[in-house]
């Protein structure tokens, strides 16, 4: 077993000593991704910056402006009134919301309180957008504040001011963590909501674990090529063990990848957690298992560098396009995503790291890898005895 | 002068055993051809060739390009199963115990089987495992043999920055990581400098020294005249002689005045092979 795993070994590290395959196999689907989930993921809807004067610098417009400032893709930006006059004349903002003085002493005191808008003609699309946030929390905040004055009156003294104030705070903090109505956005299209990203990881991963196949294929036609191939057999190396060999190193490859690619993955945006984490890399060891088999058995057939690589891009794009690796497929692509290995490794990988599943659930999928690796190895086998005479 | 044949003085190592497993028979042969047929489609390759290769000596196999050398090669070293005929290295058949003969052979090809991108000492060690040694074992044997071809300076560096010389002696240090009994070079100063060839010259005649046997082909007839101890020329699948080289330029003319090279083109001809 130490020579097949000697193969395995050295043929590692020829692909770790190769910058160009390295970058394909590891730097580009990082890259891929990142790109992908900056454009469809994780930014926020709206980007935009609300100018604000304030000319009360109470609690109320302190506590506003906190809230304001928490929120993801808004940005708030403090001007002079003097500046704020400035900018909207020569038309560098479009809209300021001016807090006036006594804004917070009058909304503690439960008396009527004013903002102010200025806005250059409609205040643009931006604009508008970001003056109705700016009113919406300032509605949020005033309530409180009125709600707090409500009590204390209503209770005229017979509780604390603190006892009100921090039993206030509690059932607000509990009403933000479990509101009364919740609001979720749908995506429209697709299969009925499944987030984007969650199919996205694995569907990346599985395309460049399945580009292995290319590279795969290429090793023993390169042996060869090389004449390498011929004097490994004038050693004590047996032909089972070079095979052995052969697929361990193609297992290894891709198993490197799908480690570094998954470790990252999982670390930088949390899809799920350390159990989930170890069944994926538990299907992966199955996914990398049929994509080497495959690798071999097209090396094994092909009789030239292009034929190999030919063969090996072929079914790596059918597999890649119809395997539904960006967008979930139905009807007609339905039926010949099941001639793809991208199909069974998607749904598993999708199944355990969104769906909650186990690995085991996953018999199906995990049958298809096992049983195509078997395939594969078979006409490898049979593929070099033909093409060797 | 004529050079001895080194079977009249076999060289006795200690607990040596004549006739034993992985020893020449009684007639001195370490391999034994015989009858030896290649087909591919229509073409016949080798043809009935059967010869045999005295313990420790230096056999060169010449013949024009197509004339079946590296065939003959290739079914002496296991690779290439024969259509008829055997061969037996140290008593064992190439076609019945190939595992056997791998742990008395070390084959060089006519290429360079080399993986460029890795070192000298990578290539190495690599090959030695894939012939049995252990991993320590590999690193020592790789170490000897890089400082057998002159190379040890250079152990760390890529292969694919040497030169062609160079890669030639990478080539041969990895035939010789098995530490084999009977070693084959199939041409092995193709396209290099005087220097690299004289260095490998020196290393051939070293290891034959040694007690090594070796099977040389080449196309370059002085350097068969002076390193090969018998020469046997093939042409168009067949041997057609074997003999001392002495012996071949005698059967021409005066030995001291006839070239290898005369001779070859009488046993072969003039016309042009490729």
């Amino acid at each position: 077993m130490t020579r097949p795993l000697s193969i395995a070994i050295f043929e590692l590290r020829r692909y770790l000593a190769d910058r160009g395959e390295l970058a394909f196999g590891i730097a580009l689907p990082i890259a891929l991704f990142a790109l992908m989930y900056g454009t469809f993921s994780g930014e926020p809807t709206f980007n935009g910056t609300t100018h604000i004067v304030d000319l009360d610098g109470g609690a109320v417009t302190g506590e506003i402006l906190q809230r304001l400032d928490a929120i993801d893709g808004l940005t708030v930006e403090l001007l002079s009134d003097d500046d704020a006059t400035a900018k909207l004349d020569r038309s560098a903002i479009l809209t300021a919301v001016v807090f006036p003085a006594g804004f917070s002493e009058a909304v503690v005191a439960g008396e009527p309180a004013k903002v102010v808008t200025r806005q250059r003609g409609n205040g643009g699309n931006a604009g508008q957008i970001a003056v109705s946030i700016v009113r919406g929390v300032t509605d949020a905040v005033a309530s409180e504040a009125a709600a707090r004055v409500a009590v204390a009156g209503a209770l005229d003294g017979a509780v604390a001011q603190g006892r009100i104030d921090a039993t206030l705070a509690g059932l607000l903090s509990a009403s933000q963590e479990r509101p009364l109505v919740t609001v979720t956005s749908r995506q429209l299209g697709g299969d009925g909501g499944d987030d984007f990203v969650d199919r996205l990881m694995p569907g990346i991963l599985v395309m460049f674990l399945t580009f292995a196949v290319t590279l795969g294929s290429q090793s023993m036609v390169e042996d060869r090529r090389l004449g390498t191939l011929e004097r490994l057999l004038t050693t004590r190396l047996t032909l089972g063990q070079m095979f052995i060999g052969k697929f361990l190193a193609g297992l290894f490859r891709a198993m490197f990848q799908a480690l570094v690619l998954l470790s990252l993955g999982f670390a930088a945006l949390q899809v799920a957690g350390a159990s989930e984490y170890f069944q994926v890399i538990a299907y992966c060891l199955l996914i990398a298992g049929a994509v080497a088999a495959i690798g071999l058995a097209i090396g094994s057939l092909a009789t030239s560098r292009d034929q190999a690589v030919w063969a090996g891009v072929v079914i790596t794009m059918f597999m890649t396009v119809f395997g539904g690796t960006f967008f979930p497929v139905d009807g007609a692509l339905d039926v010949l995503s099941r001639f793809t290995l991208n199909r069974y490794a998607i749904d598993a990988l999708d199944s355990i790291i969104s769906g909650g599943e186990s690995l085991p659930s996953q018999w199906l999928e995990a049958t298809v890898m096992v049983g195509v690796a078997l395939v594969a190895l078979a006409i490898a086998r049979w593929g070099f005895r033909a093409t060797s005479r | 002068m004529p050079k001895e044949h080194p079977a009249k003085h076999p060289v006795q190592h200690p607990g040596d055993r004549l006739n034993g497993p992985n020893e020449p028979n009684e007639n001195g042969a370490y391999l034994v051809a015989s009858g030896l047929a290649k087909s591919f489609g229509d073409v016949l390759a080798v043809d009935d060739v059967s010869f045999e290769i005295i313990g420790q000596e230096i056999f060169g196999l010449l013949g024009p390009n197509g004339a079946g050398k590296t065939t003959t090669i290739r079914m002496l070293s296991t690779v290439l199963p024969p259509d008829a005929g055997d061969v037996a290295i140290g008593g064992h058949s190439v076609t019945r115990e190939p595992d056997r003969v791998h742990r008395l052979i070390g084959v060089c090809p006519q290429e360079l089987a080399l993986y460029p991108e890795l070192s000298a000492n990578d290539n190495l060690v690599f090959f030695g495992r894939m012939a049995g040694l252990s991993g320590s074992d590999a690193k020592s044997v790789a170490a000897e043999n890089l400082a057998l071809v002159g190379l040890s300076d250079r152990a760390k560096d890529k292969v694919e920055k040497f030169s062609g010389g160079m890669k030639r002696r990478v080539n041969i240090a990895i035939a010789l990581m098995a530490r084999p009994k009977l070693l084959f070079l199939d041409e092995p100063t193709v396209g290099i400098d005087p220097q690299s060839r004289n260095h490998i010259f020196e290393t051939v005649l070293r290891l034959r020294d040694e007690g090594m046997t070796v099977l040389y082909t080449t196309h370059y007839m002085e350097e068969a005249d002076r390193l090969c101890d018998r020469i046997a020329v093939m042409d168009g699948g067949r041997l057609i002689a074997i003999d001392t080289p002495h012996n071949l330029k005698a059967s021409i003319g005066d030995p001291a005045e006839v070239t290898l090279e005369e001779v070859f083109l009488k046993l072969t001809g003039r016309s042009l092979r490729d």
